[in-house]
């Protein structure tokens, strides 16, 4: 856990809350003392001042603070043991138990708590209603928000491997529930915790307000009751309203700033600073001579991940691309393929960066490009099919809409019909009925989102397509399908295309030419031929015999 | 099931809950209201037949003849026939006319201001997480702490400030007392006028919640793929935020509106306390004080009809802006 600022001023706030609500009381004497000299300002003996009666504001601080403590305490323990009770337990029973208990904690969020505590106050004759009543009631109407995440929460930890692992084994309810799940929930708890001490105070102070707080308690709520019935504000004696709402105030952000911390424990993506840095650093001028026919060149390309120990993730890679021609890309995972191919169109994120080399694509310069004529270039002239088609394609917007954006902005003359019947024929390009326009992602199948996803990459015929392990999340049918697909339009359309794949069998049947990656650097570049005939790195030949399937009929994967 | 019907049947069920407790917490509760509201309602002249203290004995309990379940039953049929009771406080009011005349102007001043609160905190909080790493991100601390002031000091403060010292505002009511209710200009504009500061405490305690969340949600969904895909098209930066990473990361706080708008309604009828505004919070404490239990309930029943009807609407909204949701339950 990292000691961010934010925690630290959040729980050094909060302790001196709590310290001058615990030790306040006993060094400011007696908060009730009626003295004869009214109002009074602060300053010399009362140091914040006298309430209309001559009673200490000091004194009446320090007991009201402990007292809204007391009961923040109180209810935050009850509230968290009930939201625990539906929460975790019903998750992780399940079946019907889950099922009235979601919809039970659902209709308790729903009605809205403090009508309801002020219904029930309100029928509490005024003697009968104590400290713990009224704890007892704010948490029985504060508990419902923290079931629902925590049940969220557990439902999926009670599918994870261990815990499923730990079932199976025989081990009791109680122990898995215990010992595998709550370890797992405790920041969740902590913030649910916090975040429920302070709604208690809040929804305390209001009731207290209105008066309809616990009889004869002292909280910061009574003390406001008390100045606003004395006529704090009217007579602008803001020395009697202002402290016990600061205070409140104070506790509350200072527990907000612990539950931002405990947010970024949490959800990692929130802690990562992402500054967005230059992308690119000491582009080198020289621009290397250009092969004959080449529409893409990478001359010793190197791109650091800028972390605290920097990472060198592409090492001095020179890369020719021909018009027309598949270019395979082959290495394990992580050895840098992918933030090879993201580095040539500047799509690599931060702390990533491009230390040295050239990227040219035709007669562009690609690193030197400005911001806006970078947007205007990419999908244009190149377009890329990502990794894991699932999460590629926006979830929430239909397929013609994504295919729409992409005219809509380079080609913004376009009208809309045309727009329409262009977005129609790509799909049937790559073999997808033009009424799936319509259609969601997640109403389409893998092979189907992928072939959108290629779809959407011919809308612009550019003369580069880069696709970063199009086929691997599919099945061996569909892979084959879609790798027929691509040959297809490759000879039809002429773009030349920039293929990464673990799998190098597949490469030596789809591409001309072919990279080996091994630890960010091209160990060999090759024809397929001669990668397949005459492999000169060892880490090729053990690449090769790692597939057994080629010692076979190697020549059954394209047909 | 269908989407809408499992919300449908979803809001019955919350609604039966709410009626339901609002029939059982007097029985429950020490103390005999029924007596208390009697000796009330004599003290203010009012007749006390049998057939009135039996309207209320069907609301409140008896502790005496009749079962329970004959009660429940008879208390459903007023429900439904929007039979509230006599209210005392407001001798010879019916329960029913004190909430019209005051439901309105608590539904379009919390209902604006949390619309209000909603639009900017989620806008806000979608260009906090964009623009991450820039002076932005103070704006998220700032707005927690204001979220953790009680609605009600707030109110004061801003009484205190913007109403004494510097008479920019009025003091309190929904109206100038001077004019009669009505559709006129003048009547409307100095309702708005009135109805400014209300607002703003409103805005001012709830978007801190939006803005935290939406921001929270943005910076996830801006690791999402989707949007490493808008980069990739070449997509103006406004449209990739607006359209991709905002799109997405506002679901949640749709979907979490329950929570948000609770809050809401419970600060906002004690900030109606601080300005005397004429609406249903103010009425509610005027029950409260006075026990008087049959209008306490009526309003209770009538917020929480409204809070399941705004929560009924979002959650329509949702299966809207969200074509997986419906096709998740259709499955399920």
């Amino acid at each position: 856990m990292t000691w961010s600022p934010k925690l630290g001023a959040g729980l050094g706030l909060a302790a001196l809350i709590v310290l001058f609500g615990l030790f306040g009381p006993l060094v400011t004497g007696d908060p009730a003392t009626i003295r004869d000299i009214g109002l009074t300002p602060p300053g010399g003996e009362h140091l914040l001042g006298t309430t209309v009666t001559g009673q200490d504001i000091l004194a009446q601080l320090a007991h009201a603070t402990r007292g809204s403590l007391w009961i923040g305490l109180l209810v935050g323990v009850m509230a968290t043991l009930l939201s625990g009770v539906f929460g975790i337990f019903g998750a992780y029973a399940g079946g019907a138990v889950d099922e009235v208990f979601s919809v039970f904690s659902n209709v308790m969020l729903v009605i809205p708590g403090l009508p309801l505590v002020i219904v029930i106050a309100g029928f509490v004759p005024p003697d009968q209603r104590g400290t713990g009543t009224i704890s007892l009631v704010l948490a029985l109407t504060g508990w419902a928000a923290a079931a629902r995440v925590l049940r969220a929460q557990t439902l999926s930890l009670r599918n994870r491997d261990y815990v499923a692992a730990a079932r199976v084994s025989g081990e009791k309810t109680w122990r898995v529930i215990c010992v595998e799940i709550l370890p797992n929930l405790l920041p969740i708890l902590a913030s649910q915790f916090v975040f429920a001490v302070v709604l208690a105070i809040l929804s305390e102070a209001g009731l207290s307000f209105l008066g309809l707080g616990a009889a004869n308690s002292s909280t910061l709520g009574t003390m406001l009751y008390y100045a606003q019935n004395g006529f704090a504000l009217q007579r602008e004696a803001w020395w009697w309203f202002v402290p016990p709402g600061l205070i409140i105030a104070l506790f509350g952000g200072a527990l907000a700033l612990v539950n931002f911390s405990i947010d970024e424990i949490i959800n990692p993506r929130l802690r990562d600073k992402a500054r967005r840095r230059r992308d690119v650093v000491a582009v080198e001028a020289e621009v290397a001579p250009v092969e004959q026919d080449a529409v893409l060149t990478v001359r010793n390309l190197n791109v650091v991940y800028q972390a605290t120990t920097p990472v060198h993730a592409v090492k001095d890679v020179s890369l020719t691309l021909r018009r027309g021609e598949i270019l395979g890309l082959a290495g394990e995972s992580g050895c840098g393929k992918t933030t090879l191919a993201y580095a040539i169109n500047r799509l690599h994120r931060p702390p990533a960066e491009v230390t040295s080399g050239s990227v040219t694509f035709d007669d562009v310069d690609v690193l030197a490009l400005g911001p806006e004529e970078l947007r205007e270039f990419r999908w244009v002239r190149l377009s890329m099919v990502f990794q894991g088609a699932m999460n590629s394609l926006n979830p929430v917007t239909p397929i013609r809409a994504q295919l729409q954006d992409v005219l809509r902005t380079h080609r913004p003359e376009m009208s809309a019909p045309d727009r329409e019947l262009r977005c129609a024929e790509v799909l049937r390009l790559v073999g997808v009925d033009p009424a799936r326009l319509g259609s969601h992602p997640h109403e389409l199948s893998g092979g189907m989102r992928q072939r959108v996803m290629i779809a959407m990459a011919l809308l612009l015929d550019p003369q580069v397509m880069i696709m970063d392990e199009p086929t691997t999340a599919l099945d061996v049918l569909v892979q084959r399908e879609i790798l027929n697909e691509i040959k297809r339009l490759r000879d039809e359309l002429r773009f030349a295309v920039v293929f990464i794949t673990h799998d190098l069998p597949l490469l030596l049947e789809l591409s001309d030419r072919i990279a080996v990656m091994r630890d960010g650097e091209v160990v060999e570049y090759a024809t397929a031929e001669d990668m397949y005939l005459r492999p000169q790195h060892p880490y090729t030949r053990q690449l090769l015999a790692s597939f057994p399937s080629l010692t076979g009929d190697a020549g059954a994967l394209i047909t | 099931m269908n989407y809408y019907l499992r919300k449908a049947a979803f809001y019955l069920a919350a609604l039966w809950a709410a009626v339901t407790l609002n029939f059982v917490i007097p029985r429950m509760l020490p103390g005999n209201p029924v007596d208390i509201l009697m000796a009330k309602l004599q003290q203010r002249g009012g007749t006390v037949d049998p057939a009135a203290r039996k309207a209320y004995e069907t609301l409140l309990g008896t502790g005496g003849d009749g079962s329970v379940v004959q009660e429940y039953l008879s208390y459903l049929g007023n429900l439904l026939r929007g039979e509230l009771g006599v209210s005392v406080s407001a001798f010879p009011a019916k329960v029913s006319d004190v909430i019209a005349d005051s439901l309105p102007w608590t539904i379009v001043l919390v209902g604006l201001s949390t619309l209000l609160s909603f639009l900017l905190g989620v806008g806000l909080g979608a260009l906090v997480g964009w623009k991450r790493g820039t002076w932005l991100d103070s704006l998220v601390p700032a707005t927690t702490v204001l979220s953790a002031v009680p609605y009600f000091w707030l109110a004061l403060i801003l009484v205190a400030l913007l109403s004494t010292s510097l008479g920019w505002f009025p003091l309190n009511g929904g109206y100038d007392v001077v004019l009669d209710p009505g559709w006129d200009g003048e009547f409307l504009g100095s309702a708005i006028y009135h109805g400014i500061l209300p607002a703003l405490t409103i805005v001012i305690s709830s978007i801190g919640g939006w803005l935290l969340g939406m921001r929270n949600m943005m910076v996830s969904a801006m690791s999402e793929d989707y949007v490493l895909t808008a980069r990739a098209k070449g997509l103006k930066n406004s449209r990739i935020m607006i359209r991709y990473a905002a799109r997405n990361a506002v679901l949640p706080s749709v979907a979490g509106f329950a929570i948000s708008l609770g809050f809401v309604v419970s600060g906002s009828i004690v900030t109606e306390l601080v300005f005397s505004y004429p609406g249903i919070g103010s009425k509610l404490l005027q029950a409260v004080q006075n026990n008087d239990y049959a209008l306490m309930q009526g309003i209770f029943l009538v917020i929480t009809i409204a809070v399941l009807g705004a929560n009924l609407a979002v959650d329509l909204l949702y299966g809207l802006i969200d074509a997986r949701t419906r096709d998740r339950s259709a499955v399920s």
